[in-house]
């Protein structure tokens, strides 16, 4: 019986440049933390061996910190861990592996050969390392050369998309479907997709365990798998990540209508560990809608860990009412109107217009509130 | 409503240190007339200071109201009505400050009592140092101080607003000033975050766009870096690849086991080549033998051939040599004969020549003599005709000139014609006898008869003189003659001849002398011809010179010589001797011949014998030496040793032909070099290794793949935000813009109502006359006649008289709308002339029945006519008391 954690796309080193200062260093240490949430689940389940299946690093040259901080991780915990390069960390003399090597300490083994070696007794790992930035070739077809004396057990570890698995892949190596059969392995370790897939029984791709995009709901993960000779896999998702990425496309039709999908979004999250990309169209009241983005910009952006706002689909409409409030003022009325033949006109002038409108109202608003 | 003052008292406030009271002000037209100084004007700012200066203000305006040098606390109390309503207020100053309004049994004190007086008066909190009249709502605009009456000023903006919300009804719009302000103040300050007040980006759009660009610097620098580091570990990657193959190739034995197989070759190489060495060396040596002795043999033939050769040569020429001294013999015998006669012939011909010339000199002797015979003859000859000559030459000497005979002849008449005239009148006289005592003029008279002409003294004897005097003409005539007679003597003198005739005698045998010369001397010629025989040259004097030398030698007597025969002796003689020369001659060129030829010969005969016992010694020698005897022998035997040598290294050169030692050093050299360039090539990619591993090491360790993924992450958050802020701005742009255009469309509905109130009053100032307001509501100026005239244009007085009905014009909106209104002005129309006086005042008194106005002035005269209320400022309150002034109003 062979136990182990199956994990991959680690993405340490990760920049996140396009968000905040303080939402960029959460994310970057989150990754850091994954490791540290994989030595503890492996060590709760009395396992010893975690295979990394490729892009342990998100790039083949991240700082000497990133390397540092992913070493004394993973060494802090009672494992061994297997890395394997993968795409974005490839193996290349005198590249970051050699220097990963320089770093670590016993636990680690970086699995830059295709060789196979002997993890217990009569358990061997096949790594199918990659040795370049985009790879034509299967790397799992060397699996067939390689010799595994007295095996038990035999684990394939590859990065890479499944041929025909789907265009979201990263790698062009693409690995053939059927390879743990073909290569009569008990297991094959995939990464490169960043959500948990089982192509069959034997062959599984992990996911991250620190989601680090807008794509699934779900937050990171790692398999724990449990290997015995002539059985079925046991395969145990673990969750191991922080933040939640939602992604949320919503046409209200009222203020009220937006409140209440927030409010079941948010009852259903840790608020400061989600990240949401909220894209909002219908056609609301212009002061709705002025109350809706009140709402969003200074209320739930500081709940959340991160908000992405798509606004621009959500029209906002002045009502009679809402112009008879501003004709009132005379000038500001009058203004309203002028905005108002501009929007008609359409075009870049009329989104322009549309924006200055709504800040005309804003701004009486604001006057009203007080 | 009006606003109606009705009471102020007034303490302890600038002049007035002591209260001072102002009471019984009416509703219409109070005129308070007092000289200068006694304090109209701090009236009006104790009025304001009550009305609108905050109570607790420590300001530079409340400070200037405590009376010079004075600790004291200024007061103001002032009573009135608005809306019908009694009011009071009561403020107090600096020390002890309050604020007290009370109005139908309300009071309130304070801030209170302040929020109260602006809510009734539309007036703001004013905060300013010196006062500020616009934040005192109408009345700011309608009390209006001293300093200030001149200024055509715009209302303001509390005022317009009032004002336009009083006309919003008439021009069916509305300003909604104060919202309108709020919002745009609010985006003229974010808009000031975005732009520059002429429309440059600037602030955050300006931060936004440095943000992208030294995102985009950093990007681009990182991925250079980055790309630099790629390059390297490529590099590194090639020089890895490139050392395996070398090494691979060093390490590869062919080469070895090549060198060691043409190592081998090569010392077989040099073994053959030492043997033909040795073949070409033998070879050489039997070829040298045969050519020696060859060489030998040769030479030995050719001296025997020479030498007989030379044997025959020399015999014939000696027998030739024999034959030929027998004919010079015979040719020296020839020319010794022809010398003899040569000899013979040449005596004959001297013989000859001697003969010719002995008879030549004796010819020529004979033929001397004879000439000089002649010669002498003609001397003889000429000596006559000298004689002769000399003869003719003295006769033809005395030939008188014509001259002298022409002159001789006319005095010979001037004689003749003198002595006629004598004649007759000369006295003659004649002593006859003898009587020798008788002297006539001292000399003996003679007996001769004696012509006197002149008077003369006859001595007679005994000392009687007897006097003769002729007449006068006698004494003339004969002075005449003797003029004449001295003529004739001086002619005869020249002529040399006693008289006349003589002359002519004379004259006639010189002539015939003359003729006879020339005779004489064509005869002297002819005997003195020149002579060549004796080089006598013609000419008398070579005659004589000729023969005063000659001898008196004897003539020879010798006969002449037979020359002709002589010379045709000699001619002979002289062939003889050219015939005898040709023979000689001849004969002479014969033996040269002979003896140039002889030697020639005996040269011949000489070089021939020399080249006899030339050869014959050469001969000699080679027969001399030792191997001579056996030489044929020795020449057919080294002729066989040099082919036998010949073959042996045709063979060596075969074998030698096999290894070319150059070939296969060449190609150990090749392999050497190989061997060297590829541990060179092996030591430079190791260093090319080393040195690129370095760099990837200490480069890699940098992060720089990381570094420039979150370079290009903040390029694209950078491009978003800049996109987001120029969104933003040009929406706060537009609003803006859009908010401008608004305020400025709206302002220009409101000028036509306040320019058409305003028309009414100063129609009755200048009539026909359009005013003009800008936007916000101030005076621009006036149209008259279709002519625009700015108001700083006008004159001082029209200027201050539209500024009070302007004033006037808004006084009345606001009255309109209900606002508490009331016109104060101070010291008013100073500039006006008296029926512009006139005419201001019937329209203050106008409009004091309509509002209270109060007028303060210091020219009783000018505004004595004005029916109204006349106040009397003064002091201790008690007040005038109304004044009324009976007149009524026109």
């Amino acid at each position: 019986m062979l136990k182990f954690i199956h994990t991959g796309d680690w993405q340490l080193g990760k920049s996140f440049g396009r968000f905040d200062q303080e939402t960029r260093i959460a994310l970057g240490e989150a990754r850091f933390d994954a490791i540290d949430a994989i030595g503890d689940a492996a060590t709760k389940r009395g396992i010893v061996h975690v295979l990394v299946a490729g892009d342990a690093f998100d790039t083949e040259g991240p700082s000497d910190r990133t390397i540092v901080q992913a070493v004394s991780r993973m060494d802090r915990h009672p494992c061994r861990w297997w890395l394997l390069p993968g795409n974005h960390d490839y193996a290349r003399n005198g590249g970051l592996w050699a220097r990963v090597r320089g770093k670590a300490g016993k636990r680690i083994t970086v699995l830059s050969e295709a060789e196979a070696c002997e993890i217990e007794e009569g358990c061997w790992l096949l790594p199918a390392p990659l040795a370049n930035r985009h790879n034509l070739d299967d790397p799992t077809a060397l699996y067939d050369g390689m010799e595994t004396p007295g095996a038990r057990l035999r684990v394939g570890l590859a990065h890479g998309s499944v041929r025909d698995f789907g265009s979201q892949g990263e790698t062009r190596n693409q690995i053939a479907p059927d390879r743990a059969r073909r290569s009569g392995l008990d297991y094959l370790a995939l990464g490169d997709w960043h959500g948990t897939v089982a192509i069959d029984r034997r062959t599984w791709y992990s996911g991250t365990p620190e989601v680090d995009r807008f794509q699934r709901d779900e937050p990171g993960q790692v398999l724990a798998v449990t290997l015995t000779p002539e059985a079925e896999p046991e395969v145990t998702p673990v969750r191991t990540g922080r933040f939640q990425w939602l992604v949320r496309d919503w046409t209200v039709g009222s203020g009220e209508a937006l409140n209440g999908e927030l409010d079941r979004l948010l009852a259903g999250v840790e608020p400061a560990a989600t990240l949401l990309r909220l894209s909002l169209a219908g056609i609301v009241r212009l002061s709705d809608r002025i109350a809706i983005l009140n709402r969003l910009e200074h209320h739930l952006r500081h709940q959340l860990r991160h908000l992405e706002l798509f606004s621009d689909d959500l029209v906002g409409r002045p009502t009679d009412e809402d112009l008879a409030d501003l004709a009132i003022e005379g000038m500001l009325g009058a203004a309203a109107t002028r905005l108002r033949s501009r929007i008609d006109g359409g075009g870049p002038e009329g989104a322009v217009a549309r924006r200055a409108l709504e800040r005309l109202f804003v701004e009486h608003e604001r006057d009203e509130v007080r | 409503m009006s606003l109606r003052l009705r009471r102020v008292t007034v303490s302890n406030f600038r002049k007035f240190r002591q209260p001072v009271v102002v009471d019984g002000l009416s509703d219409g037209l109070n005129i308070i007339i007092e000289p200068n100084e006694t304090g109209k004007s701090t009236l009006l700012e104790a009025l304001r200071a009550a009305f609108f200066v905050r109570h607790g203000t420590k300001n530079q305006l409340a400070q200037s109201y405590a009376p010079h040098g004075d600790a004291v606390a200024p007061e103001v109390r002032v009573d009135f009505e608005a809306d019908g309503v009694g009011w009071q207020v009561m403020k107090r100053f600096l020390k002890n400050p309050m604020a007290e309004v009370s109005s139908l049994g309300s009071r309130a004190q304070g801030e209170e009592a302040e929020n109260r007086l602006h809510a009734l008066l539309g007036s703001v909190k004013d905060t300013s140092q010196r006062g500020d009249p616009s934040l005192h709502g109408a009345l700011g605009l309608l009390w209006v101080a001293q300093s200030e009456a001149l200024a055509v000023t715009a209302p303001s903006q509390i005022v317009r607003e009032r004002v336009r919300s009083t006309l919003e009804g008439e021009v069916g719009t509305i300003m909604g000033g104060t919202a309108y302000r709020r919002v745009r103040d609010r985006i003229d300050r974010q808009f000031g975050d975005y732009w520059s007040p002429t429309g440059q980006r600037r602030g955050r759009q300006a931060e936004a766009r440095e943000r992208l660009d030294t995102a985009e610097t950093k990007a681009k620098e990182a991925a250079e870096r980055l790309a630099a580091l790629e390059q390297d570990f490529s590099e590194l990657e090639i020089a890895r690849a490139r050392l395996k193959v070398l090494t691979r190739d060093v390490a590869d034995g062919a080469d070895a086991t090549k060198r060691k197989d043409l190592q081998t070759s090569l010392e077989t190489a040099r073994i053959a080549a030492q043997v033909l060495a040795t073949r070409r060396a033998e070879r050489d040596t039997a070829d040298a033998q045969v050519i020696a002795l060859d060489d030998l043999d040769q030479r030995h033939v050719a001296a025997a051939g020479a030498a007989a050769k030379a044997a025959q040569s020399l015999a014939t020429l000696q027998i030739e040599h024999s034959q030929f001294q027998t004919e010079l013999g015979t040719a020296k015998g020839r020319l010794s004969e022809a010398r003899v006669a040569l000899t013979t012939a040449q005596a004959a011909r001297d013989a000859a020549r001697d003969a010719l010339a002995a008879g030549e000199v004796l010819d020529r002797r004979l033929r001397r003599a004879r000439a000089i015979g002649a010669a002498r003859a003609r001397h003889t000859e000429l000596l006559a005709y000298e004689d002769q000559l000399a003869t003719a030459r003295k006769a033809g000497a005395t030939l008188i000139p014509a001259k002298v005979i022409a002159e001789l002849e006319a005095s010979d008449r001037a004689v003749a014609q003198a002595r006629a005239v004598l004649a007759a009148g000369a006295t003659v006289i004649q002593l006859t006898g003898s009587a020798p005592q008788v002297t006539i003029d001292g000399a003996p008279m003679g007996s001769e008869p004696r012509t006197i002409t002149s008077e003369v003294r006859i001595a007679v004897g005994g000392g009687s003189i007897l006097l003769v005097r002729p007449p006068a003409v006698a004494a003339s005539a004969e002075e005449q003659l003797a003029q004449a007679l001295d003529r004739e003597r001086r002619a005869l003198a020249a002529a040399g001849a006693a008289d006349l005739s003589e002359a002519r005698a004379q004259n006639d045998s010189a002539r015939d002398a003359a003729s006879l010369m020339k005779i004489l001397e064509a005869r002297i010629a002819a005997v003195t011809p020149a002579d060549g025989e004796l080089d006598l040259a013609a000419g008398s004097a070579a005659l004589k010179l000729l023969v005063a030398g000659l001898s008196d030698q004897d003539a020879p007597t010798h006969e002449r010589p037979d020359l002709p025969g002589l010379s045709t002796q000699l001619a002979k003689r002289e062939t003889e001797v050219a015939r005898c020369e040709g023979v000689h001659q001849a004969a002479l060129d014969a033996l040269r011949k002979l003896e140039g030829a002889e030697t020639l010969l005996a040269t011949r005969e000489a070089s021939a014998r020399s080249d006899f016992d030339g050869a014959e010694a050469q001969r000699r020698a080679i027969e001399g030496r030792s191997e001579f005897p056996s030489l044929t022998s020795r020449l057919s035997a080294t002729r066989e040793k040099a082919v036998q040598a010949a073959v042996a290294l045709a063979q060596a050169e075969r074998d030698a032909s096999v290894h070319d030692i150059a070939t296969i050093a060449r190609k150990i050299e090749l392999i050497d070099a190989r061997a060297r360039a590829g541990t060179d090539a092996c030591n430079r990619a190791e260093t090319d290794i080393a040195r690129l591993g370095g760099i990837v090491e200490s480069e890699g360790g940098k992060g720089l793949a990381e570094r420039a993924v979150t370079a290009d992450e903040e390029v694209e958050a950078a491009r978003i935000a800049l996109l987001s802020v120029t969104q933003e701005a040009e929406t706060l742009k537009l609003l803006r813009d859009t908010l401008g255009e608004v305020q400025a469309e709206t302002s220009g509905k409101f000028v036509g109502p306040v320019a058409h109130r305003a028309k009414r009053h100063i129609e009755r100032l200048l009539p026909g006359c359009e005013p003009s307001f800008s936007e916000d509501l101030a005076l621009d100026g006036i149209m008259r006649g279709g002519i625009s005239e700015a108001c700083l244009s006008l004159s001082k007085g029209t200027q201050e008289q539209l500024a009070v009905l302007t004033r006037l014009a808004f006084a009345d909106i606001l009255l309109e709308q209900g606002r508490p209104v009331s016109l104060i002005l101070d010291d008013p129309l100073v500039y006006s002339d008296d029926a512009r006086l006139d005419l201001m005042s019937d329209i203050l008194a106008d409009a004091a029945g309509r509002m209270q106005v109060i007028l303060f002035t210091c020219r009783d005269r000018a505004f004595r006519h004005l029916p109204g209320n006349r106040v009397i400022l003064g002091p201790n309150s008690l007040s005038s008391g109304a004044l009324q002034d009976g007149r009524s109003s026109p």
